[in-house]
């Protein structure tokens, strides 16, 4: 079996989560089956300039074929083009001019997808939202089975995708509620699909005390690593943890990891360290107490699967439907949504260490259960013999002509994703989740004794 | 404060959010969204803020008597020596120049020159000030923003407060209440060994005979006779003494009859209290005295002068009983204040 992994980026200095997704989920089918990544020669996700040669290449023993970009974002265009197809009344050829300025336009990799997709059994399409995912799906439909890495925002609600959700073979989401979300969007229902997600290659013996040594941190942390931004609601992280500080007697330290877009607050409990190798990141992680995740949209969220890897609690924010959902599912993390709530919540963790202690193992078994490599290995290996099996019926839907494409009908996407239905999918069962049978205990009860 | 019911091991996160939750509310009162606290701060401010007489359209006034936010635009120009003598002629600007000496002699242009100079710096140090005021109008304005919004959350706060305050008071005062109820209808549990004692008594003998502080009414004062006390007894048996003084019993305050009986009549009351407590007929609280005439005027004797010595002399202290009949015999079990008073 001969498999394509489709992707806009790749490479090892790649940090981005659809890339390294892509290159997990490569480097570790590769031990089954022959896989190839097509990609571009882009390194940056803004300009998506040609940084690197186009051709062939090893990358960790996987064999990658990249094609040119052909021309570099223009982020003035590509602002006003998202303005108009997100917030005004929009033609469907708006959109196709907004895929086109979003990039990275490729028409070489779309090329060589159709020309040679019959050397392929499958062709595994990473980030629904970009120029190659939408072209090359369409080039080689029958072939096509899609990751599609979607969060809630504007994009999920133009009009070009549904159709492209309804044609590939089949679907792997990386969580519950973004396979809701997509069913709400696309009635693709009948495209056979799993929630998948990926999983991560953390160490089996962190050095938490080597971390605490080497960065001089003393005393119990809460950890958030990632990029530092206010599209991953670091801002909100800030005031509510400085409100903490304030007004509580909390001993907990927050500690930043990764590149900063934002000013980090001047307080001796709030420290940042930069952007971490895995091994320090791994390290920092097993040292920590929790891990916090602000960000409001998230498709699935490897550093905090990873912190449960490592058996440690979760603080996520709530208003993130799958940090929400996975909270619940996993029962290995609290969330808010508020203030208050964030207080408590913390507040919770930190002064009940059973709490803390339980939220981790459970996370830790929930990792295990569902984001084991053999678990995803099996859930890849399963959907390709079962496609194998089956014969493609589904074709693309044809665009409509000139006149159909140009007709400003459509709705603002905005408006489109705010009749999406929200909230974590979680079934009462699965919030359940644990087997009964022990006896009540309360968080006083528990600190009295 | 409400607690955390988790099971251990099988930790549900949704049961821990709905407490954490409702702690929340229990702390802050109405749990009010953000929005909501912004759109009270609007449309109710009048309402919720009625006795401080804050204006609900504050905002709206502060926000009308701003000056718009359109760019400054203050006419001015630079004026120097030679600008009256400009032109976009050459020519006419070398014949001005030419005939300035000339003009000279009719009038000093110079005092114009540099009032107009002055005027134009004053007109820039102006236009500067008023933008310098521009930028601080926006910072009052958001001041005065954020001060109403904090009014209005705290004024919530007040309010749930005050209720809340109203809840605990009734429910202490429901509590008081009952516990005085409790008190009055408490019976103590004596040892197996009275009730065998008490037990083959014939009615008439103890009606007969005297209850005269004996070895097995009263046994001897100490530590080792005297009997476990419940909690609260000794404070209750303080009460009781108090309460001979005072005469109004607290049963008679409970049930509305406040006046004090007569002194023979309380002093009656002692004795049947202390007959019951060495007849174990406090056992029996639901059964008429049938012998209360015959039996009182036999028990009243020996009793009532040291009760009442003992209610008059006796500091009230916690340093336990002086006499036999205050150490309290294992058959002494405690009367309610209608019995004791």
């Amino acid at each position: 079996m001969k498999l394509a992994v489709v992707v806009q980026r790749y490479g090892q200095a790649i940090n981005g989560g659809a890339e390294l997704h892509a290159r997990y989920i490569a480097e570790h089918l590769a031990r089954h089956t022959d896989v190839e990544v097509v990609t571009t020669c882009a390194t940056d996700y803004v300009t998506w300039r040609n940084d690197l040669e186009a051709g062939v290449e090893d990358v960790n023993g996987v064999r990658v074929r990249r094609f040119r970009v052909k021309h570099e974002r223009d982020p003035r265009v590509f602002a006003r083009r998202s303005d108009r197809v997100f917030e005004q009344r929009h033609s469907l050829a708006d959109e196709l001019a907004w895929l086109d300025a979003e990039g990275p336009r490729s028409p070489a990799l779309v090329n060589h997808l159709a020309r040679h997709a019959i050397d392929y059994d499958f062709c595994l399409f990473f980030s629904y939202r970009y120029y190659h995912a939408y072209h090359g799906a369409h080039a080689t439909s029958s072939r096509a089975i899609l990751v599609p890495t979607a969060e809630r925002d504007a994009a999920i609600g133009l009009s070009i995708f549904p159709p492209l959700f309804r044609a590939v073979r089949a679907v792997m989401y990386n969580s519950p509620e973004e396979r809701a979300m997509i069913y709400a969007i696309a009635a693709n229902q009948s495209v056979p699909g799993v929630v998948v997600g990926v999983g991560s290659d953390v160490p089996t013996n962190p050095q938490a005390n080597r971390f605490r040594q080497l960065y001089d941190i003393r005393g119990p942390f809460a950890v958030y690593v990632g990029r530092i931004d206010g599209n991953k609601g670091c801002n909100e992280l800030f005031d509510f943890f400085q409100g903490y500080l304030r007004e509580t007697a909390g001993r907990l330290t927050l500690v930043l990891i990764g590149h900063s877009l934002l000013p980090i607050p001047d307080h001796p409990r709030i420290r940042h360290l930069g952007f971490l190798g895995d091994a320090d990141k791994f390290d920092a992680m097993a040292a920590a107490d929790l891990l916090i995740m602000p960000s409001y949209y998230e498709s699935l969220s490897m550093v905090t699967l990873e912190a449960w890897a490592l058996g440690k609690p979760v603080l996520a924010n709530g208003k993130c439907d799958v940090l929400r959902g996975q909270c619940l599912r996993s029962n290995g993390g609290l969330y808010y949504e508020s203030y208050p709530e964030f207080i408590e919540t913390l507040r919770a963790i930190e002064q009940h260490r059973w709490l803390a202690g339980t939220l981790g193992r459970n996370g830790r078994q929930f990792f295990r259960d569902q984001y084991d490599w053999p678990v995803i290995e099996r859930k890849y290996l399963e959907m390709f013999t079962r496609l194998s099996s089956e014969t493609p019926t589904r074709t693309v839907e044809p665009l409509p002509g000139w006149f159909g494409r140009h007709r400003r009908d459509l709705p603002a996407a905005e408006q489109v994703l705010g009749r999406l239905p929200t909230g974590p999918a979680v079934s009462r069962n699965d919030a359940a989740g644990q087997p009964s049978g022990s006896s009540g205990h309360s968080l006083q009860g528990r600190r009295r004794a | 404060m409400s607690e955390f019911n988790i099971r251990s091991e099988t930790l549900n996160v949704e049961q821990i959010m709905e407490q954490i939750r409702s702690r929340i509310r229990e702390k802050r009162g109405v749990d009010y969204t953000e929005q909501q606290i912004r759109e009270l701060a609007a449309v109710k401010l009048e309402k919720v803020l009625d006795p401080r007489s804050v204006r609900s359209d504050l905002l709206e006034q502060f926000r009308k008597a701003q000056p718009p936010d359109a760019a400054l635009d203050v006419p001015n120009f630079s004026f120097e020596s030679s600008t009256l003598f400009d032109s976009h002629r050459a020519i006419v600007r070398f014949v001005r120049r030419l005939l300035l000496p000339i003009l000279k002699l009719f009038f000093n242009p110079n005092p114009l020159i540099q009032a107009l100079h002055i005027q134009a710096r004053l007109n820039t140090i102006q236009a500067e000030h008023e933008t310098a005021h521009r930028a601080s109008h926006h910072l009052f304005y958001e001041l005065i923003h954020n001060l109403v919004v904090e009014t209005t959350r705290l004024a919530i706060e007040v309010k749930n407060l005050k209720m809340r305050v109203e809840s605990l008071s009734s429910r202490l005062e429901f509590n008081e209440r009952r516990a005085r109820g409790l008190e009055s209808v408490v019976v103590y549990k004596t040892s197996a060994v009275d009730l065998r004692e008490r037990a083959p008594a014939p009615a008439d003998e103890r009606a007969g005979a005297p209850a005269a502080p004996g070895p097995q009414a009263a046994p001897a004062p100490g530590p080792q006779a005297q009997p476990a006390e419940g909690p609260g007894q000794r404070s209750r048996r303080r009460r009781r003494r108090r309460g001979r003084r005072t005469g109004t019993p607290a049963s008679a305050v409970m049930t509305g009859q406040t006046s004090s009986p007569p002194q023979d009549e309380a002093s009656d009351h002692v004795a049947r209290d202390d007959f019951e407590n060495v007849s174990g007929a406090a056992l029996h609280r639901n059964q008429p005295l049938s012998g209360d005439d015959s039996v009182t005027g036999a028990t009243r004797t020996p009793h009532a002068p040291h009760d009442a010595a003992r209610s008059d002399a006796e500091p009230i202290s916690e340093a336990g009983p002086t006499s036999a009949s205050d150490a309290g015999s294992p058959t002494r079990s405690e009367p309610d204040d209608s019995n004791s008073q």
